[in-house]
C-alpha cells in the first residue's frame, strides 16, 4: 500500500520535473518569464489523449504532443518578441487563458468541463505500461533523456547565446545574432518538453479536464524553478522533490481532503513569498530575475 | 436585444472601471502590476458578508467596515511584502510573481474560512428589473453605475486638486525628483495602496451585492481590471475607466456571436492587440 503511494509520488515528480526543467530553460536560461507554460502542458495532454483515443499508437501521440506544443511555443514567441519581464509574463498569461477557454468551450473536440475519460495507458511495441511500477520505469526513462537533452542544450554554444540574450539582448544583437530566432527556438524546445510532460500526465491519470491546466496550476511549477534557483538544473531537481513532497505532509497530519487543497495553496504561496523576500536566488540560483 | 447588450456593457464597464481605477492608481506610483488587487476586492465582498450576513451588524456600518478593511489589507500587503522586495531592488517580474503569490494566499484563506460554496448577501431582496423599452435594468445596477461615476469624479478631484494627489503624481512622474523636494516616496506608496484598496473595497461591496461571492472571484476581476487599465493607458485613471467601458462593450457584443465561455478569451485577445500595436494604451504617453 505504502509502496503504491510512493510510486505514485515518484511518477508525479517525474512529470513535474520535465515540466519544470522546460520552464527553467525558458526563464532561467533565456530570461523569458513565460506564464503560458501551463498551456503547453495542456496542449500536450489533450493532443496525446485525443490522438491515442483515435487509434494512434502511444509513441506517435506522445511525439505529436511535443511537436504541437513546440509549434505553439514557436508561434507565441513572434508577437511577444518585444516584451520583457512583467509585460511578457502578462502577454503569455493571456495565452494560458485563451487555451483554457478553448479547452473549456470547444466541447465537440475536448468534451468541455467534463473532460476526457478512459485515456489508455501507454503501449510500446506490444508492451503495456498498465502497472504503475512499469509506468514509473517509463517515466524515469523519459525524464532522464529529457534532462540529458536540456543539459546538453544549456552547455552548448546555443545555450551560451541564450544566456547572453537573458543578460543583455542588445549586445547579442550587436554581435550579429538573430535573437528573435534564438528565443523562438528556446521557447519551442521548452514547449516541446512541456508537451511531452502533458502526454505522460494524460496517460498516467487516464482522465484529464481543463481545470488541470488553469493558470493556478502554474504556481507549483514556477515555485519549483524559483526555489531551486534560476539557471540551475540541479536546483530544479531539488526543487521538484521539495515542492511535490512538502504538501504531502498535510495528508499525514490528518486534515480532511476539503482542507488539504486550500492548505496546499497557502503553503505554496507562503513558500513563494518567503523565498522571494529572504532567499531570492533560491538554493542554487546563479542569476537574479531581470 | 441591442439595447439590453448596451446596458449590460455599461454595467460591466462600471464594475471593471471600479477595479481598474484602483489598480491603475497603485500602478501609477508603484510602477508594477499589483495582481493581488483582485484579492482585495474579493476580501471586501467577504468582509461585508461576514459583518452583515454572519454577525448581523447594521448594513451601512458593515459596508463602511468592509471598505476600511480592504484599505487596511492594501497597506498590509505593501508593508509586509512589496516594501521588503523594493528594499532589495527586486525587478518588476519578481514583484508581479510576488503579487500573484499574495493573490493565491488571500484566495485560499477565504476558501478555508468561508468554504467553496457560493455566498449571497441578501440585503436587497431580488427586485424586479425596471423595463426600459425592451431592456431590463435592476435598481442595484443603476446604483452601481451612479456610485462608480461619483467615485470616478472624486478620484479625478483627488488627483488634480489635493496635496496628496499632487504628491502622488509627482512620485509617479519622477520618484527621485519628488524625494528631493521633500515628498516621502514610501509614504506615498502607502497612501496609494490605501486609496486604491478603498476603491477596491467599494468595488467588492457593489459586486458582492450584484453577483454572488466566490473565493476565486478576485482572479477573474483583476484580470479584467488590469486589461482595462492597460488598454486604457496604464497609470492613467481616466484611461483605466475608458478602457473598462471599452472592455465591457467588446465582451458583451463579442458574446453576441461567440459562446459566453469565451468572454475571458475576448478580453485577452483585445489585450494582445493593444500590446502589439499600441502598448501605451489609448490615453497613455509613449515612454
Amino acid at each position: 500500500m505504502f509502496s503504491a503511494y510512493l510510486i505514485h509520488l515518484l511518477i508525479l515528480i517525474c512529470i513535474y520535473l520535465i515540466l519544470s526543467l522546460a520552464l527553467q530553460l525558458a526563464i532561467g536560461y533565456t530570461g523569458l518569464v513565460n506564464f503560458g507554460h501551463i498551456a503547453f502542458f495542456g496542449v500536450g495532454a489533450y493532443t496525446s489523449a485525443l490522438l491515442v483515443l483515435n487509434g494512434w499508437p502511444f509513441w506517435a501521440g506522445f511525439l505529436s504532443a511535443g511537436i504541437l506544443s513546440a509549434l505553439f511555443g514557436f508561434l507565441i514567441s513572434w508577437p511577444t518578441n518585444k516584451f520583457k519581464g512583467d509585460y511578457l509574463a502578462l502577454a503569455t498569461m493571456g495565452f494560458s487563458f485563451v487555451v483554457y477557454a478553448v479547452l473549456l468551450n470547444w466541447t465537440d473536440l475536448t468534451n468541455g468541463p467534463l473532460g476526457i475519460p478512459g485515456i489508455p495507458k501507454p503501449q510500446i511495441l506490444g508492451f503495456s505500461f498498465i502497472d504503475n511500477s512499469d509506468f514509473l520505469v517509463l517515466a524515469i526513462g523519459i525524464t532522464i533523456i529529457s534532462y540529458l537533452i536540456i543539459k546538453r542544450i544549456t552547455v552548448s554554444q546555443f545555450g551560451k547565446v541564450l544566456e547572453a540574450i537573458r543578460d543583455d539582448e542588445l549586445a547579442v544583437k550587436v554581435l550579429g545574432k538573430d535573437t528573435l530566432k534564438m528565443k523562438s527556438y528556446a521557447l519551442a524546445i521548452s514547449a516541446f518538453f512541456a508537451g511531452i510532460a502533458g502526454s505522460l500526465y494524460a496517460h498516467y491519470l487516464t482522465y484529464i479536464d481543463p481545470s488541470s491546466f488553469a493558470i493556478m496550476e502554474l504556481v507549483p511549477v514556477l515555485l519549483i524553478v524559483i526555489v531551486g534557483g534560476l539557471a540551475s538544473l540541479e536546483g530544479t531537481i531539488l526543487g521538484t522533490f521539495l515542492i511535490i513532497l512538502i504538501p504531502e505532509a498535510l495528508r499525514f497530519v490528518g486534515f480532511s481532503s476539503s482542507i488539504v487543497g486550500p492548505m496546499r495553496q497557502i503553503l505554496y504561496a507562503l513558500i513563494l513569498l518567503l523565498i522571494l523576500i529572504y532567499k531570492p536566488r533560491g538554493f542554487y540560483g546563479k542569476v537574479d530575475l531581470e | 436585444m441591442f439595447l439590453q447588450i448596451l446596458i449590460n456593457s455599461l454595467i460591466a464597464g462600471a464594475i471593471y472601471g471600479l477595479v481598474a481605477s484602483g489598480f491603475s492608481l497603485i500602478y501609477s506610483t508603484n510602477k508594477f502590476v499589483h495582481f493581488a488587487h483582485g484579492a482585495t476586492v474579493a476580501f471586501s465582498g467577504y468582509m461585508l458578508y461576514f459583518f452583515f450576513g454572519m454577525l448581523g451588524l447594521n448594513f451601512g456600518f458593515s459596508v463602511i467596515l468592509a471598505i476600511l478593511f480592504a484599505g487596511a489589507l492594501g497597506i498590509l500587503m505593501n508593508i509586509l511584502v512589496y516594501k521588503q522586495l523594493r528594499s532589495r531592488r527586486a525587478g518588476n517580474a519578481i514583484l508581479l510573481i510576488a503579487s500573484f503569490g499574495i493573490l493565491i494566499l488571500v484566495e485560499s484563506l477565504i476558501l478555508l474560512f468561508f468554504g467553496a460554496d457560493v455566498k449571497t448577501i441578501d440585503y436587497i431582496a431580488v427586485s424586479r428589473g425596471l423595463s426600459f423599452y425592451s431592456a431590463i435594468i435592476t435598481p442595484l445596477q443603476i446604483v452601481i453605475i451612479i456610485v462608480s461615476v461619483i467615485l470616478f469624479i472624486l478620484l479625478m478631484l483627488l488627483m488634480k486638486k489635493t496635496r496628496l494627489g499632487k504628491a502622488m503624481r509627482a512620485v509617479s512622474d519622477n520618484k527621485d525628483v519628488a524625494e528631493i523636494v521633500g515628498i516621502s516616496a514610501e509614504s506615498i506608496y502607502n497612501w496609494s495602496f490605501f486609496v486604491g484598496s478603498l476603491i477596491a473595497g467599494v468595488a467588492g461591496v457593489l459586486i458582492g451585492l450584484e453577483q454572488n461571492l466566490e473565493p476565486t472571484m478576485g482572479t477573474s476581476l483583476i484580470i479584467k481590471g488590469f486589461i482595462a487599465a492597460i488598454i486604457g493607458g496604464i497609470g492613467s485613471a481616466p484611461g483605466a475607466i475608458l478602457g473598462a467601458f471599452l472592455l465591457g462593450f467588446a465582451e458583451n457584443f463579442g458574446i453576441w456571436y461567440l459562446p459566453s465561455g469565451y468572454k475571458d478569451a475576448i478580453a485577452f485577445v483585445l489585450l494582445f492587440i493593444f500590446l502589439l500595436f499600441r502598448p501605451q494604451g489609448i490615453l497613455g504617453k509613449k515612454k
